[in-house]
This record gives structure tokens, C-alpha cells and sequence, in this order.
């Protein structure tokens, strides 16, 4: 195992260097096919993850690996789960009362275990962002929303500020909207630009991971495409879990599906299998509407 | 199971089932056509064309609305997708029976034109085979039944030695008597149409593979005789 972890942060720390070449992916064989996947090594890997409210089991045993800079796509019906399981990257349950998890969820290169009680839940949101259901930009203005996060990490300098700023907005596909109000509060916006003004505060802090979870249900068609294309193209620099409801969205956006039901992963496969020939009738069922 | 989802694919899939017995009889009649000299039966066959064409656009269209208004995936997108390319391959072999009905017609007029030339039983064995593989590939579709693609595609490998076989008897008949080169071209277009409907017939078995699958087994054969291999479908 000892082994087999230093070569699977060797692969992740070589694609990370290589990759802004574009399409030269690495092939490395890792103990079989456990580490890499069509060229995409393993970002996170989830193993028998268990997840108790109070005496409630909501998790069971999951075994998941989250690809490097891939799309990854949770669906199942309401309950299976699946934000539950979102919201243990980031170790959002630690805010709720009487939780436990057990199992562990690996994060490569450094192969630290995210749900160990020894890790700092607040280095672990650093390290990988959310973005919620509802856009919540903070009660201040669009420049504070994003510079706050720097500004927990330590950064002091108003010029280096500034210019983080304004990359995180740009990476967010929203600085030409709002680069001449930046002064403007963040709950000025439409519900769309809001949405982005949050992916932009969760890339300020130069996130390894980003969780989205329904990111668009409260949106119209023209900001939901918007946030999927910007979707699609964060994948070139941070690994993307996202929750949807919507099957045409996961179908779209994502490059792994995962089915989740009653707390269990029932089907995890590339995303242009999953929706063409899935292996398991329960997922036939639900992503073709005869679920129930 | 048995929503509104159920009962389009349902839809779909009876209209296709429902074109093919109606091409199956045009093969049918086409060849009792020329076999028997019947000018009745091959403008029957013409007439009933549109009918084949009107059936290819509607479902065409059924297939398509479905697609923009459900969205469908899985095992609902394969089968829209099969439908939609064996609709293809089912107008495509109604034309074939167009092509037999205008040559027996045109036979019929001249009277004293001969397009058996020695090679009844290869045509009538052709016909039965080829109207045989339509019959069970929509057979086939209608049922969801994967199996039958491999029937289908031996049934292939008959139809195209009997062409072979066919094809040598002719080429002697036209050397050793140039008055009967018009009646061995048209022998073998009819030949040629005949053979042409296995192969729509063959394709359709290996959409319902798909359908049934997901594998996508059109090209196995070219495939496999670079590789040196010899069967087509399993």
C-alpha cells in the first residue's frame, strides 16, 4: 500500500506539470488500472465510507475515486445520499451535531485522509471549495466577497490582492460584467452572476477540488449554461464533484457518473457509458424516468 | 412502467413492425410479379410504394420528435436510435422491390422477355431467402430478441453464394448467345435487388443488436477479415 501511494503521488505531482501541455497524458500502470483511467489519475479516493446522523446511516461503505481535474457527476433520487457524501470533502458535517463518519477519503498528491480526525476542517475548505444550491455572496461588495478568502489565507498586499482578485473573477467568467462595479454589493447581482461571484470567492483560494452541489437548480437556461460551461472549463485546473438533479446536466457537464440509492453507490462509469448502456437495471430505471 | 414514455417507444416500435411486413410483402409480390409474368401484381407494388415512403418519413419524424421532447437515454436512446436506422434500411429495401416490380413490368410489356434464363431456382431460392432474413429481422425488433442476428447474418452468407452461383450460370448464358444480353442485365439487377434486401435485412438484425446491447456490430465482419477472421455477428 506504502508502495502503491508513492507512486500514485508521483503520477498525480507529473500529470499536474505536464498538463498544461494539453493532450500529452500520461499512461503510468499503478498496481493495475487502480490509479490511473484514461489518462486521468486519482484525485480523491473514498473507501468504505460510512456516514451516521445520530443513529441514522445515510452512507454505506462507499468505495469512489474521484479523477484529477475530471468531472465527476453524483445522481440518484432525493435521500440516496449524494449531498451527504459531497458534503464530506469538504467536512461540512462537522457543523452538524451527533454526525460520525467512518472510512476514510484520501486526497493525492499528499495522500492525506480528509475525514481523519487529526485534519483541520478549515485547511481542508481551503483546499476544496463549494458552491451551493443558492448563490450566498456575503452582504458586501463583489470586490470583498472574493478578496475575503485571501485575506484568511494571509495575504496582506492590496496589489497582489487586487490582481487575485481579478484573475479568480476572470477564471469565473464574470469579470467583463462586473469589473466597472466591483464596489457594487455582491447581492446586486442576478442570481446567475451571484452563482459565478461564488465560484469566484471558492477559486480565489486556488482550490485543489470544487463541490458543486445543484449549482444551477435555482437558475434560468441561459445562467445554468453559463455555469456549465464554466464548468467545463475549470476541469482544466481543479478536479469537479458535482450534485445535479439534472440528468441532461450530469449527461453534459461530467466525465464520470456516479448512481447512488439508499445510501449505497450502485453504478460508477464513464459518463458516455452510464448514459447509454448502463450495467445496472436500478440505474436504467432512474436516468430513464421509470425509477419508483 | 407502462407512462407515456412506455407507450411512445411502444408506438414506435408497432409502426416500424408494421412497415416491415408491408416491404415484406413487396418483396413478396415483386417477385410473384416477374416469376409469373403478372403486370397486375408489379403495379400493385408500385402503387403501394408510397405507402413505403409515407411510413419511412412518419416514423423518421416520430423518432425525432421523441428525441427533442424526452430526451431519451439508455436503453430508450438505443432503441430510438435502432428504429431510426432500420427505418432506413427498410424503405431502402422497398426501393429493391420497386426496381424488381419495373423490370417485371417491363418484361411483362415486352412479352417475349425471358428473365429466368436458366436460373429459376437460384431466383425463387433468393427470394424466399431474402423475404426469410426480413421476416426475422423485424420479427427480431419487434421482440427485442438479439438472437436472431446471427440466423440472420448465416441466412447472409447463403443468399450471397446463391448470387455467386447465380452470377456464373448467367455470365455462360450471355457468352454463348448475345440476343439475351438485355434479358441477362435486367436478370441480373433483379439478382442484385435481391441480394441488396438481405443485406438491409442483415442490417437491421445488427440494429436490433445494438438496440438490445449497446454493441455496435455493423463493421465486425470488414473488421474481422483484416484480422484474418471469418464469422460476422454472434
Amino acid at each position: 500500500m506504502a508502495t502503491q501511494t508513492i507512486e500514485v503521488n508521483e503520477v498525480a505531482s507529473a500529470m499536474r506539470g505536464s498538463h498544461a501541455g494539453g493532450t500529452d497524458r500520461l499512461r503510468v500502470a499503478v498496481e493495475g488500472e487502480r490509479a490511473v483511467a484514461g489518462g486521468a489519475a486519482v484525485k480523491a479516493r473514498a473507501s468504505g465510507l460510512n456516514f451516521f446522523y445520530g443513529g441514522t446511516q445515510a452512507l454505506k461503505g462507499l468505495d469512489m475515486e474521484i479523477r484529477d481535474r475530471q468531472v465527476t457527476a453524483l445522481i440518484g433520487p432525493s435521500g440516496c445520499g449524494k449531498s451527504t457524501f459531497l458534503r464530506c470533502f469538504n467536512r461540512m458535517h462537522d457543523l452538524t451535531p451527533h454526525t460520525r463518519y467512518e472510512g476514510s477519503i484520501h486526497l493525492y498528491p499528499d495522500d492525506i485522509d480528509l475525514i481523519a480526525k487529526d485534519v483541520d476542517p478549515i485547511e481542508v475548505r481551503m483546499r476544496i471549495g463549494m458552491v451551493f444550491q443558492k448563490p450566498n455572496p456575503f452582504p458586501k461588495t463583489i470586490f470583498e466577497n472574493v478578496a475575503y478568502g485571501l485575506r484568511v489565507r494571509g495575504m496582506r498586499s492590496k496589489a497582489l490582492i487586487e490582481e487575485e482578485v481579478e484573475k479568480a473573477l476572470r477564471d469565473a467568467a464574470i469579470w467583463d460584467e462586473v469589473k466597472d462595479r466591483l464596489n457594487d454589493s455582491g447581492l446586486s447581482l442576478s442570481g446567475g452572476q451571484q452563482q459565478r461571484l461564488c465560484i469566484a470567492r471558492a477559486l480565489a483560494t486556488n482550490p485543489e477540488m470544487l463541490l458543486f452541489d445543484e449549482p444551477t437548480s435555482a437558475l434560468d437556461p441561459i445562467a445554468t449554461a453559463r455555469i456549465e460551461e464554466l464548468i467545463t472549463a475549470l476541469r482544466e485546473r481543479v478536479t469537479v464533484l458535482i450534485v445535479t438533479h439534472n440528468m441532461q446536466q450530469a449527461a453534459r457537464v461530467s466525465d464520470y457518473t456516479a448512481f447512488m440509492y439508499l445510501g449505497e453507490l450502485i453504478e460508477f462509469d464513464v459518463t458516455s457509458r452510464l448514459f447509454t448502456n448502463p450495467g445496472r437495471k436500478a440505474t436504467e430505471d432512474y436516468i430513464t424516468g421509470r425509477y419508483g | 412502467m407502462g407512462g407515456p414514455l412506455d407507450s411512445a417507444l411502444s408506438d414506435l416500435r408497432a409502426r416500424i413492425v408494421a412497415m416491415g411486413g408491408l416491404v415484406i410483402e413487396q418483396v413478396i409480390t415483386a417477385v410473384q410479379a416477374l416469376l409469373e409474368g403478372d403486370a397486375g401484381a408489379a403495379a400493385l407494388v408500385l402503387a403501394r410504394e408510397r405507402q413505403v415512403n409515407a411510413c419511412d418519413t412518419a416514423i423518421e419524424e416520430a423518432g425525432f420528435q421523441f428525441i427533442a421532447r424526452r430526451a431519451p437515454v439508455a436503453g430508450d436512446l438505443r432503441t430510438v436510435t435502432a428504429i431510426a436506422r432500420a427505418v432506413t434500411d427498410l424503405e431502402r429495401a422497398g426501393d429493391e422491390a420497386k426496381k424488381i416490380a419495373r423490370l417485371a413490368l417491363a418484361a411483362a410489356a415486352a412479352g417475349d422477355r425471358d428473365v429466368s434464363l436458366g436460373v429459376h431456382r437460384h431466383l425463387r431460392h433468393m427470394a424466399r431467402l431474402s423475404a426469410d432474413m426480413l421476416r426475422a429481422a423485424v420479427g427480431a425488433l419487434e421482440r427485442a430478441d438479439a438472437t436472431v442476428a446471427h440466423d440472420v447474418a448465416r441466412m447472409d452468407r447463403e443468399l450471397d453464394r446463391e448470387f455467386q452461383a447465380a452470377l456464373r450460370q448467367l455470365m455462360t448464358v450471355a457468352m454463348e448467345n448475345g440476343r439475351l444480353l438485355r434479358s441477362t442485365i435486367d436478370t441480373v439487377l433483379i439478382l442484385k435487388s435481391l441480394e441488396r434486401i438481405g443485406d438491409h435485412a442483415k442490417n437491421v438484425a445488427e440494429h436490433v443488436v445494438f438496440l438490445v446491447s449497446g454493441d455496435d456490430v455493423r463493421h465486425a465482419r470488414a473488421e474481422r477479415g483484416a484480422a484474418g477472421g471469418q464469422s460476422a455477428v454472434h
